[in-house]
């Protein structure tokens, strides 16, 4: 097992056009990117296509050298090792099984290469399918063609934790499945993770899945990791309106608002601040942003709501209005059997409320962790 | 008179059936959301509508009109595909005039109408670019665009969503029923994704294997699922399946086994009944286990299940708690089954066992045979893995 540090890391891509090139001088794939992962720590990372996780990815790999910074497993500086040497275990969107090889092949495959004795393979193969869970075994004797999705993606997982990997480098490893079996194979993967206690980086574009599978998650965006913590950090204390806004959905309302002398103006509508809140928020303009969940509903001084749009979710046993507030695009959760209306009134619960700078878009007062005790 | 009407549509492919006589109607201005797993046949029988594939059999009506050989271009249907179908070479401008100018419309329509579909959807200031120069949101309400310039008899879309962002859906799924609203024509959405047609369809069928095994509201679906695959299907987590035995003691009646002993309902106990010796599934919503001394009910003995912690997922309701069962002496690998709470359970109880009241009243049986519901009828159906 392994801790992974990536130190200061930063990974240009040369490219075919000028415009391209222009870009990339200007903004790195990687623009000096620092973690670290503690040893069994599962982290995963999220952000939208061309955000630079994948690269990040690669370069712990060995599958790209960085430009500058260092990668060090338990310590030691790896930078320029090679990917094979690392003893890294990788699983990607297309499983990537030898087509022609069963399962059993497939897990041995990496004993013969090596030119290891036929005995080690097979005792390999065999402790690994134990301890793989039940209905493993009989995946052993299939070819991929014949297996589903999601045992295809177990088979390749099991592929990687016969070699006794330090790390785990996982980049989208369910995308392609449809979402009934992604539900499932992700609880999977999750239980293998915290069976066998590898170190692994898990990368993906769904912040849902993020957050399943992480202890932590690192949210990237152009290049930069955001913020990196658990659930409850990036929720309850995102590092920046980004973070706020990509954690969460529906997504957060951010409302453009001014506060004046303790009082939050928002069109021709004044709210005041509560006597708690009110030191922490300095006059001019903010962002306030409001969760789904952060709306009272039919206060006095509520904002009018018009409402465009309802979704009625029974599997959440809840509904969702969405409308706008002073031009924002707002939603607000309600029960399952709130009316039909085309207008509500609504306002933040304070308490819940979140103010970002207008112009660095950085917190300037967050709700903190909810306290349910 | 129905707008569309499917009547025992089948279609093989190598004589093997993706489409096992399916029925349905759709009124004017209504959306049917077509959902089921991946290879269940709904996008094929999207495909038979749109006239992109011949049908085997039975047999498609647009209002009296048989359509089943009538050509794709003379159905007057438009569709709207999971990569959009965008040409490259074309500006957005003449993408969204695509439909109307290869039906000969006069000029001076698809000058006045192409800017206004453009602007519904925030892409007017678009019109001159080229595909590559969009986003992913932009070029899918290119797509939405040219859907709307036309006067189609039928709209069908073919997981319009899939290839976005979580946080760009909202807004296309506004933008589609946006669309749809606006035309008032009859509308089918495919979709593997049951949140997603709990979010847009108010009339859901459920496919699988070729076959619809229930139409109706998202509630009807979730609340009262006709067979097991349905149950299983809609809802995430999925709803947990307890395979058990019937027990009758007395006025009494059980269902026991995995080192369960549970008493069901009275107002389901009449039906059980019948299966007294026999197994039956027993379903229960990971949102009907609750913290005992927190439960809307009171917890006995016999409502009481106890699981051991293996997973915690954080949700910003509460938490997601992933659980195996435990006091299960049978020595096979324990059954997992999950729970979901309005609290965050603390991270100390990971690996301890923890006791479930489950709320009996909400719970559904369904024949361990044939996956029927006891409950709510329905035909038979494959039980899920």
């Amino acid at each position: 097992m392994a801790r992974i540090e990536v130190d200061q890391v930063v990974k240009r891509y040369a490219s075919d056009t000028i415009v391209d090139r222009e870009a990339s001088r200007t903004r790195p794939a990687l623009n000096s990117v620092s973690m670290a992962v503690a040893d069994g720590e599962t982290v995963s990372v999220v952000g939208a296509s061309g955000c630079g996780k994948s690269t990040l990815l690669k370069v712990v790999a060995g599958l790209e050298y960085p430009d500058a910074g260092r990668v060090l497993y338990n310590g030691t500086d790896v930078t320029y090792v090679r990917p094979q040497e690392r003893g890294v275990g990788m699983v990607f969107q297309d499983y990537a099984l030898y087509p022609s090889m069963k399962g059993q092949g497939n897990l041995a495959y990496y004993f013969q290469v090596h030119d290891r004795t036929e005995e080690e393979a097979e005792q390999r193969v065999r402790e690994t399918a134990d301890r793989m869970g039940v209905g493993f075994e009989h995946l052993l004797g299939r070819v991929p063609t014949t297996l589903s999705g999601g045992e295809q993606q177990r088979v390749a997982i099991a592929r990687c934790i016969v070699r006794d990997p330090q790390l785990f480098l996982m980049d989208e490893p369910i995308s392609n499945l449809d979402a009934k079996l992604r539900e499932q194979t992700r609880i999977e993967i999750r239980k293998l993770l915290r069976k066998f206690a590898i170190t692994t980086l898990y990368v993906t574009h769904d912040q849902q899945e993020a957050v399943f599978m992480g202890d932590r998650i690192a949210v990237m965006r152009d290049g930069d990791i955001q913020q990196l913590g658990s659930f409850d950090e990036l929720y309850y204390t995102p590092a920046n309106l980004f973070v706020a806004t990509f954690i969460g959905s529906p997504p957060m309302a951010v409302l453009p608002v001014v506060v004046a002398g303790g009082e939050v103006v928002v069109g021709d509508l004044r709210w005041r601040l509560p006597d708690d809140v009110r030191p922490a928020v300095p006059d001019g303009p903010v962002r306030l942003g409001v969760r789904p969940e952060g709306w009272i509903v039919d206060a006095g001084d509520g904002a009018v709501l018009r409402v465009r749009h309802r979704e009625r979710i029974p599997t959440e046993r809840a509904s969702f209005l969405y409308g706008s507030v002073g031009g924002a695009a707002v939603a607000v959760a309600t029960a399952i059997d709130f009316p039909d209306r085309s207008e509500v009134r609504v306002t933040p619960e304070w308490s819940r409320a979140y103010f970002f700078a207008a112009d660095t878009e950085d917190p300037i007062h967050l709700p903190g962790v909810l306290e349910l005790f | 008179m129905n707008a569309i009407t499917v009547d025992n549509l089948v279609k093989e492919f190598d004589r093997k059936r993706a489409v096992d006589r399916v029925s349905f109607e759709i009124q004017e201005g209504e959306l049917l959301v077509l959902v089921g797993p991946s290879g269940c046949g709904k996008t094929t029988t999207l495909r038979l509508l749109g006239g992109l594939e011949p049908v085997s059999a039975g047999e498609i009506r647009f209002g009296e009109r048989v359509v089943n050989d009538i050509r794709p271009k003379d159905r007057n249907v438009a569709m709207v595909f999971q990569d959009y179908a965008i040409f490259p070479h074309l500006t957005v401008f003449e993408n969204i005039a695509y439909g109307l100018r290869s039906r000969r419309t006069p000029r001076q329509v698809v000058r006045d109408r192409v800017p206004e579909a453009a602007k519904t959807f925030r892409i007017e200031h678009l019109l001159a670019r080229k595909p590559r120069q969009l986003s992913g949101g932009e070029r899918q309400r290119v797509a939405l665009s040219r859907a709307m310039v036309r006067d189609a008899s039928l709209y069908l879309y073919d997981e319009p969503l899939s290839n976005l962002d979580a946080q760009l859906r909202y807004q296309a799924r506004e933008d589609i029923l946006t669309l749809h609203r606006e035309k008032g024509r009859p509308t089918i959405y495919v979709t593997h994704d049951q949140s997603e047609a709990m979010a847009l369809g108010d009339r859901i069928a459920v496919m699988n294997a070729g076959r619809i095994q229930q139409v109706g509201s998202g509630a009807d679906l979730y609340d009262r699922p006709v067979n097991v695959f349905v149950a299983y299907f809609i809802g995430t987590p999925s709803i947990n399946l307890f395979e058990l035995q019937v027990e009758v003691d007395g006025d009494r009646v059980l269902a026991t086994g995995s080192g369960l002993r549970l008493e069901l309902h009275p107002s389901m106990a009449g039906e059980a009944r019948r299966y007294a010796g026999r197994k039956i599934k027993l379903g229960v919503r990971p949102e009907h286990l609750h913290v005992p001394r927190m439960a809307p009910f009171e917890v006995t003995d016999d409502t009481t299940i106890h699981g051991i912690v293996n997973l915690v997922e954080p949700t910003s309701a509460g938490s997601t708690v992933y659980l195996a069962l435990s006091g299960d002496g049978a020595g096979s690998e324990p059954q997992d089954f999950v729970a979901t709470f309005k609290v965050r359970l603390p991270a100390r109880y990971l690996d301890q066992e923890i006791p479930l009241g489950v709320d009996m009243s909400k719970v559904h049986l369904f024949d361990a045979e044939t996956g029927v519901s006891l409950l709510h009828g329905g035909e038979t159906a494959a039980v899920p893995r």
